[in-house]
């Protein structure tokens, strides 16, 4: 079988660490045995990230108990501090991730936000892109998404299938312009 | 006893509709130039002049823009994304194609501007020499021209949702004024102008948009509203604001007229945030003491009754056409549609046969609509043809497509529905004040030219018929009245002014039937109500009328002139003590209320005989 992300988790993280907001190295993986892990990458600054809060609490919302969903800032200027006050202003019940060295960024193969990663329950890439195709250009977006990535991977990685599209470039602010 | 006063309140309304909202753009090739620097483009030198000049403007702490844009490490964090939507021309966000008559505070990189950027960003974003960077551009907080001479706040907030379609909300802003003030500029600050996409001000000197609002103060939603307005007395300003907007003071001579008890209502257009947000817009007034000399108009273009698109269809194209009856200066042009709209085009074919471009945006986009103000006023000599040439969307393929999937859509005032609008602000000019007031001409041209298009158009015969009525024409004026009642039966302001003009043609029998029907579709309706008083006292019901004058107290318990009507109708039944009083109220109110004044002298004439 052919792996879609030829790097294992373990190996990334073992260079670059992602931080918890107690600033704790923290590897999304470690917990979440026999779980299918799903990594949202945020920019605070980013208007399209900040619109998809409600999308992104009622999708993770529905699969708690089979999915361990992580938010991961890779901006390195962001603080525990500013994530957290982020948190509460939009209603997050999610845990977040600082990744100021992209460690994530790189295992997960993102390069916008809002984009995620989904990995199957043995933690191996199986989409990272677009939440949907609710924005279709900067400023543009439809009145309602016709099509839903997240929610598909989703699906196939708890069939423990491979999802019909595993990378669907989002729309949004590039993370390249973070370093 | 004096004869019976004539005292009538003729209200004449003329109904303007207006709207709020948008799409976005197309992209475009930049063209590189030959003359490019050989060194590498830095941001101190070569693109902080362009960020600080077409970007920092919005992009500063508490303006529209999502971060801020000021600093070397500002525009870094988004360096591609900068190259990217500069590039498709999304931002700066400015519609119109580069054409002959320029606007003001165009908005538009240049081909080279475009070019730096995305060499910039090629070349690795370097920040260059320190010496090389030009001062940050300086913005003033609070207030742009100054403190206003009034300020007023929405008097609830509204909470815009996380999450959901766009909001469409209008604030409603009574006027504290005692007197009739003249306005020279106006300031709107939306709330947060983050989430604001665009925002109108309609004067509404009727208080119909009042009597929307569910509590005082609370506001009301609506896309597109309707303003009645009383006597002639059509729109003239083009009150807008959207990110980037810079106040600016009116020319000399064109102020706005703002009386007692007009509302001013900000028309908004909101985005979810993905949070809950606070929205509570307030408004600055600068007023001048010159009352104006000049005596704009907004020119509407239309033609909403061709909006039938089928499912499916991508290029469905709306007309409408206008020769203009007088000379006029065009200042500002606002065009206007939903989300179907495509490509969005003005003219104006100059009797010489010259056509010019008034306008042409090839990829409309109602979150980025906007007034142009042209740069230098645009002469237009009469006999001018001013037509718009819109074309729609209606397939599947249009993103923003409000129907998925399509669905036939008509004109309407909610947001799936879709509008053919093109306002166009014209001064007369060349015009012989002794002729009459020029607007009045304009006015009953565009009334009859829409009638020809649509003859079920009930705000076309209302205004034609408000026009001619000003003209003093009153059974051409009550002809039009009724065509507009044969389209809506019940309408309160038609009958009014359907009543009115018959009890100004001395038929007050004719006349009570069509005021009570208004009285009775709007009880609160003064006009009507006090209408209907006068025009029972004309069939010498005076009871009946001073119980309409009663009425019409409690609806504006200051109106001098229903205090001193209902002193005489009371006079008339031989209750010249009652009466009495009411005509001391009068002059309470209106030291120079005639009626009252002469009315109560022969009361005591009589009393003392």
């Amino acid at each position: 079988m052919l792996f879609v992300c030829l790097l294992a988790p373990e190996l990334a993280l073992s260079q670059h660490t992602a931080l918890d907001l107690d600033g704790k190295p923290a590897n999304p993986f470690d917990a979440a045995t026999g779980k299918i892990v799903v990594l949202v990458f945020l920019r605070r600054d980013c208007p399209v990230s900040s619109r998809y809060a409600p999308v992104i609490q009622q999708i993770s919302a529905q699969h708690e108990r089979d999915a361990s969903f992580w938010l991961v800032f890779p901006d390195k200027a962001e603080t525990p501090q500013t994530i957290r006050q982020y948190l509460r202003d939009y209603a997050y019940h999610l845990p977040a991730l600082r990744d100021p060295e992209h460690a994530l960024v790189k295992l997960a193969q993102v390069q916008i936000t809002p984009e995620v990663a989904v990995f199957s329950r043995n933690h191996q890439l199986l989409y990272d892109g677009r939440i949907d195709n609710w924005y279709f250009d900067l400023g543009r977006s439809r009145p309602a998404p016709t099509t839903h990535e997240l929610a598909d991977a989703i699906r196939a990685a708890l069939a423990d299938e491979t999802p019909a599209a595993n990378q669907v470039r989002g729309v949004g602010c590039y993370i390249s312009d973070l370093q | 006893m004096n004869s019976w006063p004539r005292t009538l309140t003729c209200s004449l309304v003329l109904i303007a509709a207006t709207g709020a909202m948008g799409k976005l753009f197309a992209g475009q090739a930049a063209h590189s130039t030959s003359n490019a620097p050989a060194s590498p483009v830095t941001f101190n030198r070569d693109i902080a002049p362009i960020i600080f000049h077409s970007c920092s403007t919005c992009h500063h702490p508490g303006e529209a823009g999502p971060f801020p844009l000021l600093t070397y490490s500002d525009v870094k964090k988004h360096a591609r994304q900068i190259a990217d939507v500069t590039q498709a021309r999304t931002m700066p966000p400015w519609l119109p194609q580069p054409q002959e008559l320029k606007f003001a505070d165009e908005l538009r990189l240049t081909d080279k501007q475009l070019d730096l950027i995305q060499r910039w960003v090629a070349q690795g974003a370097l920040e260059g020499d320190a010496t090389d960077l030009p001062p940050q551009p300086k913005f003033t907080q609070g207030w742009r021209l100054g403190r206003p001479d009034l300020i007023l706040t929405a008097q609830k907030p509204l909470i815009l949702p996380p999450e959901g379609t766009d909001t469409y909300w209008n604030f409603v802003f009574p006027l504290s004024i005692g007197q009739t003030r003249w306005m020279k500029a106006i300031e709107i600050h939306p709330g947060d102008k983050r989430y604001v996409h665009h925002a109108n001000i309609l004067v509404d000197r009727s208080g119909s948009s009042r009597q929307r609002e569910i509590q005082p103060g609370a506001g009301f939603a609506g896309m597109e509203i309707r303003i009645e307005s009383q006597v002639f007395d059509p729109d003239s300003h083009l009150l807008f604001w959207k990110p980037g907007t810079v106040p600016y003071l009116e020319p000399d001579g064109m102020a706005l007229r703002l009386d007692k008890g007009t509302d001013l209502i900000l028309n908004t257009h909101m985005q979810p945030s993905g949070k809950p947000e606070v929205i509570q817009p307030s408004i600055g007034l600068y007023f001048t003491p010159q009352p104006a000399t000049k005596f704009p108009m907004l020119l509407q273009l239309e033609n909403d009754v061709k909006l039938d698109i089928p499912p499916g269809q991508r290029d469905f194209l709306v007309t409408d056409q206008f020769t203009l009856p007088i000379d006029v200066d065009l200042l500002a042009i606002y065009p206007h549609a939903h989300y179907l709209g495509k490509d969005i085009q003005a003219s104006a074919t100059l009797p010489d046969g010259t056509r010019k471009t008034l306008i042409h945006i090839p990829l409309w986009n109602l979150n980025w609509q906007a007034v142009y103000r042209y740069a230098d006023p645009v002469f237009l000599p009469k006999g001018t043809t001013v037509a718009l040439r819109y074309v729609y969307d209606n397939s599947a393929d249009n993103p923003l497509n409000p129907n998925n999937p399509p669905v036939r859509v008509k004109s309407g005032n909610r947001s799936s529905d879709e509008m053919c609008h093109l306002w166009l602000q014209v001064l007369p000019v060349n015009f012989n004040p002794a002729q009459g007031d020029p607007r009045m001409i304009l006015q009953e041209a565009l009334a009859r030219h829409n009638i020809e298009k649509d003859p079920a158009d009930f705000e076309a015969h209302y205004n034609l018929a408000a026009v001619l009525q000003a003209a003093n024409k009153l059974d051409d004026a009550m002809r039009e009245y009724e065509a507009a009642l044969r389209i809506r039966p019940n309408d309160a302001a038609a009958n009014n002014a359907m009543g009115a003009a018959l009890l100004a043609s001395g038929q007050p029998s004719k006349a009570v039937a069509y005021l009570s029907q208004a009285a009775k579709t709007r009880p609160d309706y003064f006009d009507a109500v006090y209408n209907l008083g006068n025009a029972l006292a004309a069939q010498d019901d005076f009871a009946g009328a001073a119980e309409q004058f009663r009425l019409a107290l409690q609806l504006q318990p200051d109106d001098a002139d229903a205090e001193a009507n209902l002193g005489s109708a009371l006079a008339e039944m031989g209750r010249y003590s009652e009466a009495k009083t009411h005509f001391e109220h009068a002059l309470q109110l209106n030291p120079n209320n005639s009626l009252a004044k002469e009315n109560l002298q022969e009361l005591q004439r009589a009393t003392n005989k």
